[in-house]
């Protein structure tokens, strides 16, 4: 029978009638311990060798343990600083002991209690008196320290309850050690007695086994292939960006371009241009972050004429403007983008790339600023998913199969249009979808086809569909996590996003 | 959105169909109202866009139900009865000048009447009155007002203005008589609206021949309070904006109308001209059958095509293509003829559509600052950091000060910060003017969690900039922060050398003082030959400063020098 090295050194130093700990044969053999429990299991599994294992139990000192036992048990030292005040005699004063037997902190505590339970003396009104018969030196704990600190088996050597007693005082710590003994079966000894003989196994391949032709003699030894190793800590795009990567790629592979535009801008662009009257609730101060900067005085005066017009006077023959103030001077006003349409008007308007022909799609994947109330769902930041189709006769049909292919590409199917309001579409529709685990149907997005009072003062004169939508809506629907706050933010948990699912 | 409360019992009287609650919910669905819940007393509540505010009541909800069901056709205009009373306009506050008023009798309050018309009057202040700003209402019971005379018969109201001392009366949820002044100081509703009026010298003020009954937009005087029992209303709304008043008035004066009020017109006599309310007009406008059709994507007989805008409420006629079509006055919501066709198409089911792939091509593609970010965050994570996302919003204190960095310094993140106006957490004060402080927090934020802690963002900063359009330098970054126990330069720098050489970028790193790192453990980041960032050892006092007790080795530049 060929064997490993150790499995052959194993085999020769056990013995059939008394079974020995592994760290014993290591030593026998000059083998690492862990070298031959691996033989030894693969020699179990060939019925050559018996495994026993046996836990034996042993006491060591903590770090409280070691200095107590350095310098005294604090009940024995205030005993002694006691005897010396003159307690044997006439009670003494607390203050005065303990200022003698140099304690303090924590350690007066423990020096007290254990003082009383030890009979060692008694404590009245503040007075220590001392029982004259104690003897500090036979101290069964005090003894015990010692034994622990020396003896090799202490767990044997001293009684159960002074080695809980000090257990429970942190003093002493219990160790539980699992001993293997191996012993030869009968199948173990007909082998020996047939002969085993070495084969050459090697645990690492190394470059000197390649280069000299060496690996074409050797066997190479076992893994435990099964066991876990050590982590590593590799590094992981962010999970919203993940998703954020995954919704460009399928809106780029839908024919749509990348927009990009500021985070701070004038109202003009972020609300005007959308047909939002400027006393719209959501442009008052409390659901906008404006900005101290000056106003952008040098917006396009054409086209703000143009909007202004549609706002007082609406657009068309049949058309009728709000009853709402209408001020250049808040159009001017700088805020951050409380939706990323702004980037829309800029690219439709002709302002970000010159004047667009039909047919177009673009789209962005970008940050917005609304001030609502910070809850699970809730940021005061997200990203805001926009895209748009610009053509000549785009229907409701155009913009609803549209989006059922978008949402398609992320599992939500079955998609309802509820008739919606926008002062910036018509018609619009609020797009709910079936939760792909939970069934539940849930609010995805917001659509429609912009208005006239919107296109026609930017001099776009075909249709064009627009959505919009949540990008952490859309995580969480796909991945069903529970709070936004946990992935976005520094109060972002590292073990979370350590352990967050892939997204593809 | 506005949230309707409505009784399914009196909605299904209301409408005349015997239909279940679940019914119900389905086809107020298809109308844009989305069931929100049910409240103990077995109202049900629904969410919509505030568009038709003329269905922020059941009677309302009930005529729309109607239209639909095909049971009622064509506009209706409640027939007025002529005026008795008047209302002068004298000396009104220059802010708050205009007046509309209705009288509607026959109303036999009952306490569901009641519930819904206060329902309305909430729900209208909250929408088109803008929190009673632009328009405010003001229901009395017309018995308990006495109408001076004028020209020998009739009789007449006043809406003045007056010093906020200036006269008393008893209002809504007091015992004793206040002046204006004191409603504002004491009257936990004046003390809401207060600020309506804080500009004003003089507060809107209604009077009868008996005195002062009511504080528009504030509160109504106890006297003409409407009760269970009222049998005749006067209604008066005051505001900035005619139009948004009147039309407030007739959705008001429709609900009534269902619940078989009568209504009388009031005279409004303004120091120039007079005029008669409430204005209950239809306007007209025309719609071409071909873009009802392109539209909804859908071929449509014209028969069907009246039939579906008479189910929407409106009155139409068909001539050479095209439909002339009646809107009722409390139909605020329709601007141009997109908006009837929106009706159309809410008539005719936009879920019956069936949806199609829009057959025009064009070519999709992502910017190159996109690509760029996206290559950077992959080289970031490919050399072990974990690639974060943090807020753009910050507070000075956490941008600047726990960094020991001074604002307007020339160093990395020194940048003058671009504040946010009147900000509502003292957390979210300032846009950030770099990344790092972002880093920091998060390592304080996980100190409980296993090192080493790598971690990366690649992400938006700004700072002020009088030369850009919008005052804004906006730009991306890219900061990165080692948290270990043995951290040191060597490994920042190592990384940013990874980064240089996978963009074919020539790195150097010139020594250079920064207040958030060491002294001698701090260069410049030179990308190329110009100076983009910083690297270094954060200094003792930042880590600190931050609960960090470790090294931690870090760098920040501009995106852009990798362009």
């Amino acid at each position: 029978m060929q064997l490993p090295d150790a499995a052959v050194a194993l085999l020769e130093s056990a013995s059939a009638t008394d079974a020995k700990p592994i760290d014993q044969l290591a030593a026998e053999t000059d083998e690492k311990p862990e070298t031959l429990t691996g033989a030894a299991f693969d020699l179990e599994t060939e019925s050559l060798l018996d495994i026993e294992e046996r836990t034996t139990e042993s006491l060591a000192l903590t770090e409280e343990g070691t200095r107590y036992r350095a310098d005294g048990l604090p009940e024995l030292r205030l005993y002694r600083a006691a005897v010396d005040a003159g307690a044997t005699d006439d009670p003494v004063s607390m203050g005065q002991v303990i200022g003698r037997a140099d304690l303090d902190g924590p350690a007066v505590d423990i020096a007290l209690s254990n003082f009383a339970r030890k009979g060692l003396g008694s404590i009245e009104s503040g007075e220590l008196s001392v029982n004259p018969d104690a003897d500090p030196d036979s101290d069964a704990e005090a003894a015990a320290l010692d034994v622990i600190a020396t003896a090799s088996d202490s767990a044997g050597a001293l009684d159960d309850v002074t080695a809980d007693r000090l257990v429970e005082r942190g003093l002493v710590e219990r160790h539980e050690q699992t001993e293997r003994l191996v012993a030869l079966t009968d199948d173990g000894v007909t082998a020996l007695m047939e002969g085993v003989e070495t084969a050459e196994t090697v645990g690492q391949l190394t470059p000197e086994l390649l280069t000299s032709g060496e690996w074409e003699e050797v066997t190479f030894a076992d893994y435990n292939v099964e066991a876990d190793a050590e982590p590593v800590t590799g590094g992981k795009t962010h999970v919203l960006r993940q998703t954020a990567e995954s919704v460009k790629d399928t809106l780029v592979g839908m024919g749509f371009q990348e927009m990009q535009g500021p985070h701070a801008d004038a109202d003009f662009w972020i609300n005007d241009a959308l047909f939002m009257p400027q006393d719209h609730p959501a442009r008052t101060h409390w659901d906008r972050f404006t900005l101290d900067t000056d106003p952008m005085t040098d917006l396009p005066d054409d086209l703000v004429d143009r909007v202004e017009d549609a706002h007082r006077n609406g657009v068309g023959p049949d058309g009728e403007g709000y009853h709402s103030p209408w001020s250049r001077a808040f159009a001017e006003e700088v805020a951050l983008r409380g939706h990323t349409t702004s980037l829309s008007m800029r690219y439709l308007s002709g302002e970000a790339l010159g004047e667009l022909d039909p047919p177009q799609r673009f789209f962005s994947v970008e940050k917005v600023y609304r001030n609502d109330t910070l809850d699970a769902t809730h940021l005061l930041e997200f990203f805001q998913i926009e895209g748009w189709v610009m053509a000549e006769d785009l229907s409701v049909r155009d913009l609803m199969g549209t989006f059922e292919e978008f949402y398609a590409q992320f599992g939500i199917t079955d998609i309802e249009f509820k008739p919606h309001y926008n002062p910036y579409t018509e018609p619009s529709f609020e797009l709910f979808g079936t939760h792909p685990t939970t069934g539940e149907t849930v609010e995805i997005g917001n659509s429609g086809l912009f208005r006239e009072e919107v296109l026609s003062p930017l001099g776009v004169d075909c249709d064009v569909i627009a959505w919009g939508l949540a990008l952490e809506r859309l995580l969480m629907l796909m991945y069903g996590f529970e709070d936004i706050r946990d992935v976005h933010g520094t109060l972002t948990d590292l073990e979370f996003l350590r352990n967050a699912e892939v997204v593809y | 959105m506005p949230v309707v409360g409505i009784d399914p019992d009196e909605l299904r009287e209301l409408a005349g169909h015997d239909t279940g609650d679940e019914e119900l919910k389905a086809e107020l669905f298809g109308l844009g109202l989305e069931f929100e819940g049910e409240t103990a007393d077995g109202q049900l509540q629904f969410e919509f866009a505030p568009d038709r505010l003329d269905r922020l009541s059941v009677e309302g909800v009930a005529r729309s139900l109607r239209y639909q069901y095909g049971d009622v056709r064509g506009v209706y205009v409640p027939s007025t009865n002529d005026a008795e009373w008047r209302v002068e306009v004298e000396d009104v506050p220059d802010e708050r000048p205009y007046v509309t008023a209705a009288v509607v009798r026959d109303v036999d309050m009952t306490e569901g009447k009641l519930d819904s018309l206060i329902q309305l009057q909430e729900k209208l202040h909250a929408t088109m009155g803008r929190k009673r700003g632009k328009g405010a209402i003001g229901v009395h019971d017309l018995a308990m007002l006495k109408g001076g005379t004028f020209d020998g018969d009739g009789k007449r109201l006043t809406y003045t203005g007056i010093d906020p001392e200036g006269d008393s009366f008893v209002p809504l949820d007091a015992d004793a008589e206040m002046t204006p002044a004191d409603v504002l100081a004491d009257h936990p509703t004046g003390d809401t609206y207060a600020d309506l009026v804080a500009d004003y010298d003089r507060y809107p003020a209604i009077y009868d021949d008996i005195g002062l009954f009511s504080f528009p937009p504030v509160i109504n005087g106890k006297r003409t309070e409407v009760d269970e029992g009222s049998r005749d209303l006067l209604v008066e709304m005051t505001g900035t904006d005619q139009w948004t008043i009147d039309r407030m008035l007739a959705i008001v004066c429709y609900a009534l109308d269902a619940r078989g009020g009568r209504i009388e017109d009031v005279e409004i006599a303004y120091p120039e001209h007079e005029t008669v309310r409430p204005n209950l007009d239809t306007r007209f406008k025309s719609v071409a059958h071909e873009r009802i059709e392109s539209t909804l994507g859908v071929e449509l007989g014209v028969e069907e095509t009246i039939d579906l805008f008479e189910r929407s409420g409106l009155g139409v006629e068909h001539e050479d293509g095209a439909y002339e079509v009646e809107i009722p006055p409390y139909r605020t919501d329709v601007l141009g003829p997109m908006d009837l066709v929106d009706d159309v198409g809410r008539a005719y089911g936009f879920n019956e559509l069936d949806p199609r792939y829009p057959d025009v091509s064009t070519v999709g593609g992502r910017h190159d600052r996109s690509r760029l970010e996206r290559a950077v965050r992959e080289t970031l994570v490919g050399v072990g950091f974990e690639d974060l996302l943090n807020f753009h919003m910050t507070a000075e204190a956490e941008n600047y000060d726990r960094m020991g960095v001074e604002p307007g310094s020339p160093v990395v993140g020194g940048g003058e910060p671009v504040r946010i106006e009147g900000p509502y957490s003292e957390e979210y004060t300032m846009l950030r003017t770099w990344l790092l402080p972002s880093l920091a927090m998060v390592l304080e934020n996980n100190t409980h969690r296993a090192y080493p802690q790598d971690i990366a963002e690649v992400g938006f900063a700004a700072e002020r900039d009088e030369t850009r359009p919008n005052g804004v330098a906006e730009r991306r970054t890219v900061a990165g922060a080692l948290a270990r126990a043995d951290s040191s330069y060597e490994d920042a720098k190592a990384r940013l050398q990874t980064i240089a050489r996978s963009f074919d970028r020539t790195l150097e790193t010139p020594a250079t003082t920064h207040p958030s790192f060491i002294d001698g453990r701090a260069a410049s980041i030179v990308i190329d030959g110009e100076t983009a960032g910083v690297v270094g050892e954060l200094h003792p006092r930042v880590l600190v400063e931050h609960d960090l007790e470790l090294p931690v080795a870090a760098f920040e530049f501009d995106l852009a020098a990798l362009r």
